[in-house]
């Protein structure tokens, strides 16, 4: 007759090639597909502020705002980048929500994207204006660490935690470091 | 009596015009859960859009999609994001509205919203 030890000692077993088995299988699953870079920090959201770093008054009034920002007012915005005449901002957002967004006075419009800070861990934070012809504009936020963003053999540098790459022709662009890269998809 | 007939008729049409007035510069819809490949729209009749904006929630990280179609098919003012998403623009054209999750997968969502 088996004894009441024993079975115990099987039943740990089981329960601990169990929990080995769940363990390799969600790495194989998901951790190894997703690269990562960084610590999801964004230092350009920390340096001291400039009056630049101001969003306009008529993007703080939409209702995407008061949906999004951590404040009213978008307090904390930093300008990342300029494009031409179009001006892309960090914005803190509530909870753990970072946007960027990307504002043309020139033409008149504003458009813009908040998501997980997560999100920066294996990937980007963008938006994109898609053309008629099917190609996109892309504007994005990455963390401290990547340097690059590509799509198809042209590489733009990273700065101040932004990108822009205009012209993209299809679904994907690269962000990276020297080190690593990740897919971004912009699409399903 | 007339008076009164007067002030009833002033107030019934008053009641009928708020509604509509509102209703002319600003609709909204929504959507709880867009299963994978739903699009969300307004064709009721079209309208000199100037935003647009789907909202997922303060957890977004999914991809989403706001675009404007004309009545004759053009596609207008499209933008896709990572999470919450938002278009704003010059009233150009006469368009219905769209939105989507563009993920492939079902997700709750609270706003797909324009106005004009």
């Amino acid at each position: 007759m088996v004894s009441r030890r024993r079975i115990y000692v099987a039943a740990a077993f089981l329960a601990a090639g169990a929990a080995a088995t769940a363990v390799l299988t969600q790495v194989g699953r998901g951790g190894s597909e997703r690269v990562r870079i960084g610590t999801g920090a964004v230092s350009a959201l920390t340096r001291a502020a400039k009056t630049a770093d101001v969003l306009p008054a008529d993007v703080v009034e939409l209702p995407f705002a008061a949906h999004n920002f951590a404040s009213a007012d978008g307090r904390g915005s930093r300008l990342v980048a300029t494009d031409g005449t179009t001006q892309i901002f960090a914005v803190p957002g509530k909870g753990r929500l970072l946007c960027v967004v990307e504002v043309d006075e020139a033409a008149d419009t504003a458009g813009g994207a908040c998501a997980d800070r997560s999100v920066l861990l294996t990937g980007s934070i963008w938006t994109a204006n898609v053309r008629e012809d099917g190609t996109k504009d892309v504007v994005g936020l990455v963390g401290d660490g990547h340097t690059y963003a590509s799509s198809g053999a042209r590489r733009v540098p990273v700065a101040n935690n932004a990108f822009v790459l205009h012209d993209v022709a299809g679904d994907e662009v690269e962000v990276g470091s020297p080190d690593a890269a990740q897919t971004v998809s912009l699409s399903k | 009596m007339f008076t009164r007939l007067c002030l009833l008729a002033v107030a019934t049409f008053a009641l009928v015009l708020v509604p509509q007035a509102s209703a002319a510069s600003q609709i909204y819809w929504w959507q709880q859960n867009m299963s994978p490949g739903q699009i969300g729209y307004d064709r009721r009749y079209a309208a000199n859009h100037n935003y647009n904006e789907l909202f997922f929630g303060p957890n977004a990280g999914w991809w989403g999609e706001v675009w404007e179609v004309t009545p004759a098919g053009a596609r207008h003012f499209d933008r896709t994001c990572q999470g919450n998403c938002f278009n704003a623009h010059p009233a150009t054209y006469y368009t219905y509205v769209y939105c989507a999750n563009r993920d492939g997968r079902t997700h709750f969502v609270y706003d797909c919203s324009s106005s004009w």
